[in-house]
């Protein structure tokens, strides 16, 4: 399965990421966009969000029907998705509507923002974040965030709170749309069975035109400071606990060996954590991650237990974040490269998950790495790696939250 | 079955089913043995879930550290689910490596150690896992709803019940195990880069001495009752509504497939159209067709403001029977491309391919190829969809509610 790599750049800026392969049964394409809710002004906070939304409302030319009909007469799988970073569009199809997705793909991308879709999508939203509210690990995470950032704008919530969704104007996200929607804001990544040459061709065809944009993102140092907060809801059954502390950023080389680490501490099977806290059902469920971002990182952890057992599995997954550190033995680094290794496997079959990581990967880095250089940088991890990593970021400072019923 | 799909039984009744997708490195297997929660004791619900965690903890001549540590080794990404009719065990990595941990898992389902620590966890973990459903009110709606719609035991919450947990021993769980866990209907089909002679050998030798085994009678009650509202303090009001249709295994099933596509497809799909575009009611609202062995049903979620719960019920209901009035050749041929189109995708992913032929031979008995699919989509003729929606008009529902309100059925 030779995965072959193209790039380049169309006379208006906008970059073309691709990655080939032939076998594959069908293409991908996305769009993605180096703006979230971390380039937000507090007072327009989810408008990102709320704006990715309003790209399904049409263009022009087209009304949101013409939008949603397009996609589905040609059988795509289609969606969006906005993070603190980022947001993304995305469709696949077969290969015979690639011209189809593309011409549509750049439709969706110069909205109109018409008054009246504006508010009827405004209830939707109001609706997504009451929907997230009666989930209490989401609304723990907001509040981890919130917290552990500070006065860093990663600390603002994806959808925003509801007053600010309220009070947010049309022409407050039209002024947004045009501050970052362009090329040097974006890049275009396809995957899967194509010819390169006349993918270059439509994009330059329907993405040609797009004025560039020059939207900057700032970058303070977060200032972090350990603490902890205990949240309470009197109607819920069970503790939730999520703890934050510093890691590599998404441009920093160390962070395949953070994601090795994360895997040997928090892995949902055979990690440290599952046999300190889930084998022994001490936790429900103990999670430890690693959160790459634009310019700094994140190792959390989230843990799910009885009210009762909260303090006392806390107690044991700080332990265990002080003991990996003297005792990291090579059979556990070993597994968790292996484990690591076959989901890098099972991705590159599949176009849609290469195109949402070819696409992130340039939004970060504005390169690109092929699947056998992942596998290479990965093989090499050694416990040596992860030692200097946790010498490196040593789980201090730390924000701990929890949520339940008091 | 030509030189992509392959299919064996052995004597013990264990079938062994394949797709060689020789383009890939991976592959992927899914084994499903016929301990699903609708074969839970009857005073004993939640069972299969406990064993399907306990069979894990230690098998053969592994201890539960080394089984596990052994399987993570090969590098195995691992999925284990109880469903109504089966518990499943999936895995997917690298082909030669899926082949390799085929041994322990014949470990795994033949000789559990099942040690008292282990079972003592995995009974605790499953009370955790229900007490958590109150805290999660969308997966509440949809166990609920299920347990109101489908006949019993077939309705039963997998989670189980917390009584029935509580007094649930090792010694049960052990009889259980021996009652269940055997090839007689189990299913196991691997999908990707594998060879079907050496496959077909490793099976014999492994699984080859499993015993075999029928299953008992299940006696099937009907469900509770037509409408059902769990009080719950929670931001939204999540509605729930079911009504049943055809099984899988019908002539008309495409028919049936691509209305509910026209219903739920895209986002061009009725539901999405004019319960969220047009009138903002909810962020999620979906329709999609649902199978039990003996019983098809159509089910329907939304997720909506207290406030305008009704309206979405209304709205939601509306939709269901403007089915029966038709519909047009355009959403027709839309819902055609939509469902051939991922019909192909599936071909990109081992485990979904796996998983895909192992429902296929449960319900129907044999594996359906893509190409067999295309061309059912392709046939079915939009008189033949009219006619069907004229002649079996949606209901009787089942509606249930979870929020802090009762909601009034429509007429």
């Amino acid at each position: 399965m030779p995965l072959k790599f193209h790039h380049q750049t169309l006379s208006n800026g906008l970059d073309i990421v691709a990655e080939i392969n032939p076998d594959a049964h069908s293409f991908a394409a996305g769009l993605f966009v180096k703006t979230g809710s971390r380039d937000e002004e507090s007072s327009i906070n989810g408008v990102s969000h709320f704006l990715e939304h309003m790209m399904f409302k049409g263009s022009d030319r087209y009304t949101w029907e013409d939008v949603n009909r397009i996609f589905d007469e040609i059988g795509a799988r289609y969606n969006a998705f906005t993070s603190q970073e980022m947001t993304a569009y995305y469709a696949n199809v077969l290969p015979e509507f690639t011209e189809k997705a593309m011409e549509h793909l750049a439709h969706l991308l110069r909205p109109a923002i018409r008054q009246s879709d504006f508010d009827t999508e405004k209830k939707v939203i109001l609706e997504e974040i009451a929907m997230y509210l009666d989930d209490p690990g989401h609304r723990l995470y907001e509040k981890l965030m919130e917290l552990h950032f500070g006065n860093h704008p990663l600390s603002q919530s994806v959808l925003g709170p509801a007053e600010s969704i309220r009070n947010l104007k049309r022409d407050q996200m039209a002024g947004y749309f045009n501050g970052h929607y362009g090329p040097g804001n974006m890049v275009l990544s396809v995957t899967g069975c194509m010819d390169f040459d006349e993918v270059v061709k439509l994009a330059e065809r329907y993405m040609g035109s797009w004025p560039k944009v020059a939207a900057t993102r700032d970058q303070p140092l977060p200032l972090y400071k350990p603490q902890e907060q205990d949240l309470v809801d009197a109607k819920l059954n069970r503790r939730y606990t999520m703890g934050m502390t510093p890691g590599p950023s998404a441009q920093d080389e160390r962070r395949f060996a953070a994601r090795v680490l994360a895997d040997v501490i928090g892995d949902s099977e055979g990690s440290r954590f599952y046999w300190a806290l889930v084998d022994n059902a001490i936790a429900e469920d103990a999670d430890f991650g690693f959160y790459p971002h634009d310019g700094c990182g994140s190792f959390y952890f989230a843990l799910t237990t009885d009210p009762k057992r909260s303090k006392q599995a806390l107690k044991v997954a700080i332990d265990e974040l002080q003991r990996v550190r003297r005792d990291l033995n090579n059979d556990e680094v070993e597994r968790a490269k292996n484990k690591i290794a076959s989901g890098i496997v099972l991705q590159g079959e599949v176009p849609l998950g290469r195109m949402r990581s070819i696409g992130s990967q340039w939004i970060y880095n504005k390169g690109y790495r092929s699947l056998e250089e992942d596998m290479a940088t990965l093989l090499a991890v050694t416990p040596g790696s992860l030692q200097q990593l946790m010498d490196d970021f040593s789980f201090d400072p730390m924000t701990i939250v929890s949520l339940g019923p008091g | 079955m030509g030189e992509r799909y392959f299919q064996h039984t052995f004597d013990n009744g264990l079938t062994l089913l394949a797709e060689k997708m020789p383009a890939m490195q991976s592959a992927a297997m899914s084994l499903m043995i016929p301990a699903g929660s609708s074969t839970d004791p009857v005073d004993r619900n939640g069972s299969a879930t406990v064993l399907s965690d306990l069979i894990l903890r230690g098998a053969g001549d592994r201890d539960s550290h080394a089984l596990t540590d052994y399987l993570d080794s090969l590098g195995l990404q691992r999925a284990s689910s109880v469903g109504i009719h089966h518990t499943r065990l999936g895995c997917a990595a690298l082909a030669e490596n899926v082949m390799t941990g085929l041994a322990a898992y014949a470990d795994i389902i033949q000789r559990p150690q099942m040690p008292q620590s282990g079972f003592d966890a995995a009974r605790d973990l499953a009370l955790q896992a229900l007490a958590g459903l109150d805290d999660d009110p969308r997966q509440k709606l949809l166990v609920k709803l299920r347990e109101w719609h489908f006949p019993s035991p077939f309705g039963r919450n997998s989670m189980g019940k917390r009584q029935d947990l509580e007094k649930l021993t090792l010694d049960l769980c052990r009889t259980d195990f021996g009652r269940r866990y055997h090839a007689g209907s189990a299913i196991l089909a691997v999908a990707g880069n594998v060879d079907f002679t050496s496959l077909q050998k490793q099976v014999q030798e492994y699984f080859g001495s499993w015993k075999t085994g029928t299953n008992d009678e299940v006696r099937i009650m009907p469900p509770p009752g037509a409408y059902h509202h769990e009080p719950q303090q929670s931001e939204q009001t999540h509605i729930g509504i079911a009504y049943p249709s055809i099984t899988e295994d019908h002539p008309d099933y495409y028919v049936v497939r691509l209305a509910v596509e026209v219903l739920s497809g895209g986002m061009s799909g009725r539901l999405f159209t004019e319960v969220r575009e047009k009138r903002a009611l909810c962020y999620s609202v979906w329709a999609g067709y649902s199978s039990l062995k003996t019983q098809g049903s159509i089910m329907g979620y939304a997720g909506t403001s207290n406030d305008r719960a009704q309206a979405t019920l209304d709205c939601l209901v509306g939709e269901l029977h403007r089915l029966s009035d038709g519909i047009t050749a355009e959403e027709l041929k839309r819902a055609k491309t939509g469902l051939k189109a991922a019909t192909i995708m599936q071909g990109e992913s081992t485990s979904a391919r796996a998983g895909a032929l192992a429902h296929d031979y449960f319900i129907r008995g044999r594996i359906r190829t893509l190409d067999e699919i295309k061309n059912a989509v392709d046939s079915v003729t939009l008189d033949q969809v009219n006619a069907y929606l004229a002649g079996h008009r949606p209901g009787p529902f089942t509606v249930v509610i979870v929020g802090p309100k009762e909601l009034r059925l429509p007429e």
